[in-house]
């Protein structure tokens, strides 16, 4: 078990291992994102309030859904660079934040350009679940500053480590700020088997596929930009030297 | 089943209008097409960049260590570090 | 596992265990502030202080809108199902308010306890259907919040 865990954390094991799942993945994420998008474009039907406007709702959910996976995930690369210290943890967690804070604009901003029209206001500070969801966005670059910041990397590392642990409370805050206090925002839809209820098929299958696909497609912009970054910090390793010789 | 059965809209114009939501629908599919691009082509841009310096140093590497003359080289490699950072 | 390692990650879980009670503590005591709204029945009940600047959060209760010809100036009353307040609004609109419709107005109570709004917003609720689904729903006389209900299986 520690053995595999070991190897796990070696960058020369994920850049080998990645290059050989990399063509399936982004398949997988070009398939699942471009079946996901024409459905939603042109088959989703019209909410009985909001028309057409519904559409939005589908990346939008699927955005939001996914920018609460990084603060975990990055917790998880902490603990395992505060605990362990594998190289490969602090690798992934560098880039994470970076991609979090994009994911987190990307809900905000698709968030109010469907409430201008349906809730009628473009923002509300009163919101508690919009203001947690703009303070994920400020942690997010605040972790990617914090890096930038310390110039000794190890300590970086660590600073963010803990900061990306703590940030974790604040994404139970967003997802179940709609619960405990009320809200402009409205909760999570339950989502019904029979077609022809509210939330039925016709609804939610879309926005399953595209939360899917924003997955895929979050793995796949990590998994990049983490190779990126093997290469930069093990540019010393014979490995990486001879993998220059061969082509891209 | 015909994939034409289901689509929600009479003609094209309709289909760009959105119901009378063309602006924010149109909006927030743009935005989202702009983000998965950027954050899809940022990283490969990158690798490609990193690549080139790579193999620039190294090749630099290589002919310091067959020749004496290593000042230049350093400087160099200086330089490919702090373009780097 | 090793001690230091050990220790490391006692000391994690113990930040991480301190701050989520410090900040669970502190979100509990500011409930009432995060609230967006006071429902009709907080403001019937007296919860809000005369004469303050607040929001007001219900249904639009079936058949109580009234505009005024000739202006943008609409007379509504809100329901949370056991009190009413009644609104009076002069401005545009969300798509979204209608009848049956939830919504949050920020405003004032006056002398005649009449909520005078300077913003109304439409809420939309957790469920979505196509037009027709909701014809049918309605005219099977089954509430939509009652069938998703029964038929909840996970949520998006």
């Amino acid at each position: 078990m520690w053995l595999w865990f070991a190897k796990l954390g070696s960058p020369k094991w994920f850049y080998e291992l990645s290059s050989k799942w990399l063509p399936w993945l982004v398949g997988a994420m070009a398939i699942t994102l471009a079946v996901a998008t024409v459905w939603a474009l042109l088959y989703l039907p019209p909410d009985y309030q909001q028309g057409f406007t519904s559409r939005i709702l589908i990346v939008h959910v699927a955005v939001a859904g996914t920018s609460l996976a990084f603060f975990p995930l990055m917790a998880v690369a902490g603990t395992i660079t505060l605990v362990w210290k594998m190289k490969l943890a602090d690798m992934v967690a560098k880039n994470a934040a970076a991609l979090g804070a994009w994911f987190s604009f990307i809900t905000l901003a698709t968030g109010s350009i469907w409430g201008s029209v349906s809730w009628g206001t473009w923002w509300e500070w009163s919101d508690s679940r919009l203001v947690s969801m703009l303070f994920q966005f400020f942690l997010l670059l605040g972790v990617v500053s914090l890096r930038s910041a310390l110039e000794d990397s190890d300590k970086a590392a660590k600073a963010c480590a803990l900061l990306s642990i703590v940030g974790c409370i604040n994404v139970v805050v967003i997802k179940y700020s709609v619960e405990w206090w009320n809200t402009l925002h409205q909760p999570a839809s339950p989502v019904s088997i029979e077609s022809g209820s509210a939330n039925g098929p016709e609804f939610w299958i879309a926005t399953a596929l595209m939360i899917l696909g924003v997955y895929l497609f979050m793995s796949v912009s990590l998994i990049l930009s983490t190779r990126n970054e093997i290469l930069r910090r093990e540019r010393r390793a014979l490995w990486v030297q001879e993998l220059l010789h061969e082509s891209d | 089943m015909n994939l034409t059965d289901g689509i929600q809209f009479d003609s094209f114009a309709a289909f760009i209008d959105m119901g009378g939501y063309a602006f924010n629908v149109w909006a927030v599919y743009a935005l989202f097409a702009l983000f998965v691009t950027v954050n899809l082509v940022a990283p490969l841009r990158q690798r490609k960049a990193l690549l080139r310096d790579l193999r620039r140093r190294q090749t630099l590497n290589q002919r310091s260590a067959e020749s004496t003359a290593g000042v230049a080289v350093d400087e160099a490699n200086h330089k490919a570090e702090r373009v780097e950072t | 596992m090793k001690p230091h390692r050990r220790k490391m990650l006692g000391i994690i879980l113990f930040i991480a265990f301190g701050l989520s009670a410090a900040v669970g503590l502190t979100l509990y005591a500011l409930s009432q502030n995060i609230n967006m709204f006071f429902t009709p029945t907080q403001v019937a009940q007296g919860e809000v202080p005369a004469g303050q600047h607040f929001r007001i959060g219900g249904m639009v209760k079936d058949g109580s809108i009234a505009r005024e010809a000739d202006s943008l100036s609409v007379n509504f009353v809100t329901t949370d199902f056991a009190s009413e307040v009644p609104i009076h609004y002069v401005g545009i609109l969300p798509d979204l308010f209608r009848e049956g419709q939830g919504i949050v107005a920020e405003g004032i109570v006056d002398a005649g306890g009449v909520f005078q709004a300077s913003k109304v917003l439409a809420k939309h609720d957790e469920n979505y259907m196509s037009p027709e689904v909701k014809a049918a729903l309605d005219a099977a006389g089954a509430s939509a919040e009652n069938h998703s209900a029964a038929s909840e299986g996970g949520s998006l």
